[in-house]
């Protein structure tokens, strides 16, 4: 092809002088007009060409490598490397570990090479007599090339194993997921299966983030991962965790669970339901009673939910603080009769009403405001859509699907719509910081970031209004209980009836309180749920939030405040004193 | 001609002598770095199962069963927090009466300085 190529740049002359003979052998055996000599010699320097290339390619490769000669030993993959492979480690947010990897040997054999599977099996039994005698023999007696005899054995074994010497068994050195503090931050950071995948919670989310795709290039194969912070705090949880733990037990609930959520910034410095699972003993994680309900739980909060219609109420600018609600006689809508729990029978104002949780008040506020607008107040709050955060556990919260004047009336007090509780946290958590929601985050976040997160959703003037609301609750109305003295705290209770075979039972409450952690400046918005809680001797035969949740979330406050360090202060005026001068600002 | 003979292959032979320490010393080195690299990666392997350890003795459930079961300790109460403006002064050292020296160290083994007493907190009303 070349050569042809070269013959025709130029054309052959004529040899000058030649006999006739010669010239004709020479036109049979090559054609006319060709050069032999002028050929021979691009032959020639085409050989050269191609030895020169080869040569280059030699020394470039030589080149290269003397440069990488780092690799030298260095790289060298073994056959006793790791296959499940490494994470990162997962700190809280002082860095204390929550999660991380420790190599342990892996034994194996390769049932080919094995002489006599029976002696090896009964050799293998005696070191760890854990092992099933007939899967152990089935196994080595197999013509496969490898199977697993046992994961994660302890080095003691490993020494034992070794010194039995079968032929055709070996180690390999796995990385194995650790949670040095078991149970206490379950459903936080979620847990991994036996090859370090990640299965929920955090752990998920990593995978989410390119691990998997490291894991599968097989760059993941030692620890030298940045470690993942999470905004959580390791003695703040264990706090909660061990209150809601006690408290359970002492009203016999079904489950309890609890969330501290910082509302400048967004993150869950705390977060445990109870009960829960140790993520190193993975299975106990699928029962389904162990589920996180806060985020994968679907609750009617109850009269936290007033909270919202108050400020919506607010907000609208068709209310303010002396607005009077008459709450004489309750309301009736076809077969609903909509009453009050702590019945006042007179007219009440905006206050009264929070305080005394009064529903035919706020029922009177949603329908003031009507379904359109108490629809669009709610989207606004998150309270209508799926809330996306770093756990892959949520749910759709359940909204009516014709929502008539009857359904605005019921969620006005927290009966009808069921949402996710951390979702209803951050909801009055925008309400206490001001007016911004900002989506919640498990890991660490600025508040400057945050803001830039953050949507407006409620003025300012009305998110003051709401503090001093919330704390003149906790100075005299359904939550006293929680008023730790000094910490300035405010709270809002909630008892929702739960839904049974399609009738609210009255027996089965659903009792949680939102408290937040100082009332004029607030820093921590904390929730306490109770499912099921029964009357103590000590309840006086209640059941109520007042009665259960309230002293819960009082008793979790006194402890973590001072780790959270919020500053007690004894110095600050009852609130009706500061709702005034707040709403005097406004006007 | 045969001088320059004998000085070309001389400085053969020690040019490979010489590339042939180079070597044999680069495979010492690489030996050596592949032996530090396994150290490191064991000591951190070590390092990691000590942290865990750590964190797992240092567990609060841990932490607080061993403090309920050997200690008198109680949880903390609002009250016994103050601020650095509330701090009493320091007590004035009194001068020893150089004339009664007994009615002296009578009075220090009495007195606040030495005990390091501290005065009476300023009342306060914890509503």
């Amino acid at each position: 092809m070349t050569v042809a190529a070269l013959d025709d740049v130029r054309p052959a002359r004529p040899p000058p002088a030649a006999p006739w003979h010669r010239r004709l052998v020479q036109a049979a055996l090559y054609g006319d007009n060709v050069d032999r000599d002028r050929k021979a010699r691009a032959r020639l320097g085409l050989a050269l060409l191609g030895f020169a290339l080869i040569y280059c390619v030699i020394a470039a490769k030589l080149a290269m490598f003397a440069i990488s000669a780092d690799g030298h030993g260095s790289r060298r993959a073994g056959p006793g490397d790791a296959v499940a492979t490494a994470r990162p480690d997962i700190l809280d947010r002082n860095g204390e570990i929550l999660a991380t990897d420790v190599k342990r040997p892996s034994l194996f054999a390769e049932p080919r090479r094995i002489i006599d599977p029976d002696e090896a099996s009964e050799l293998l039994t005696a070191v760890m007599p854990d092992l099933d005698t007939n899967e152990l023999r089935a196994r080595l007696g197999g013509k496969r090339g490898f199977a697993w005899l046992k994961r994660e054995i302890t080095p003691q074994q490993q020494a034992e194993v070794h010194r039995l010497g079968i032929p055709g068994v070996g180690f390999l050195t796995e990385n194995k997921r650790v949670y040095p503090n078991g149970p206490e931050v379950s459903h936080l950071i979620g847990y991994v299966n036996v090859d370090n995948q990640g299965v929920a919670g955090i752990e998920n989310w990593l995978d989410g983030q390119g691990l998997a795709d490291l894991h599968r290039a097989g760059f993941a194969s030692d620890r030298q991962q940045e470690p993942v912070t999470l905004a959580a705090d390791l003695r703040v949880q264990h706090a909660l965790r061990d209150e809601l733990i006690a408290a359970r037990e002492k009203y016999k609930a079904k489950a309890a669970a609890g969330l501290v959520y910082a509302v400048r910034t967004g993150e869950v410095v705390a977060m445990a339901s109870e009960p829960d699972y140790d993520p190193n003993n993975p299975r106990e994680a699928l029962d389904k009673d162990r589920v996180n309900r806060l985020t994968y739980g679907l609750f009617e909060m109850g009269s936290t939910f007033k909270a919202f219609t108050v400020a919506m109420a607010l907000d609208s600018g068709r209310f303010n603080l002396n607005s009077t609600f008459d709450a004489r006689s309750p309301l009736h809508y076809g077969r609903f009769t909509i009453n009050d729990y702590h019945a006042q029978r007179r007219v009440l104002n905006m206050a009264e009403v929070f305080t005394y949780s009064s529903n035919i008040g706020a029922a009177l506020m949603a329908r003031a405001i009507g379904i359109e607008g108490h629809k669009a107040f709610l989207r606004k709050m998150g309270q209508l859509d799926r809330l996306k955060t770093e756990l892959p556990e949520s749910r759709e919260p359940m909204v009516p699907k014709h929502w008539a004047e009857v359904n605005t009336v019921t969620i006005s007090y927290g009966h009808g719509l069921s949402v996710a509780p951390l979702q209803a946290v951050m909801g009055v958590g925008a309400l206490m910081n001001g007016g911004l929601l900002i989506p919640p985050t498990f890991l660490r976040r600025s508040e400057a970031e945050a803001r830039k997160l953050g949507t407006r959703v409620i003025k300012p003037e009305t998110s003051a209004i709401m503090r001093y609301l919330m704390r003149l609750n906790a100075e005299k109305g359904t939550a006293t209980k929680a008023d730790v003295p000094g910490y300035y705290v405010g709270a809002k209770t909630g008892t929702a009836e739960k839904v049974l075979n399609g009738h609210y039972v009255r027996t089965k409450l659903l009792t949680d309180v939102m408290a937040v952690l100082p009332a004029d400046d607030p820093r921590y918005v904390i929730l306490i749920m109770l499912d099921e809680p029964h009357a103590t001797a000590e309840t006086h035969g209640f059941a109520t939030s007042g009665w259960n949740a309230v002293p819960v979330a009082a008793k979790v406050i006194s402890r973590i405040a001072p780790l959270l360090g919020v500053e007690p202060r004894f110095d600050l005026p009852p609130a009706d004193r500061l709702i005034l001068a707040s709403a005097r600002q406004t006007r | 001609m045969r001088f320059l003979h004998l000085i070309v292959v001389a400085a053969l032979v020690s040019a490979a002598a010489y590339v042939y320490k180079i070597k044999f010393d680069s495979t010492l080195q690489a030996e050596r770095v592949a032996k530090l690299r396994a150290d490191l990666q064991r000591e951190r392997d070590a390092t990691a199962s000590l942290r865990a350890e750590w964190s797992q003795l240092d567990n609060p459930t841990r932490i607080q069963g061993l403090v309920q079961r050997h200690l008198a300790l109680k949880p903390i109460v609002t009250t016994q927090f103050d601020g650095f403006d509330q701090l009493p002064e320091r007590p004035i050292p009194t001068v020893p009466d150089v004339n009664d020296p007994i009615g002296a160290m009578i009075e220090l083994s009495t007195s606040d300085a030495l005990t390091g007493g501290i005065t009476a907190p300023a009342s306060r009303s914890p509503r």
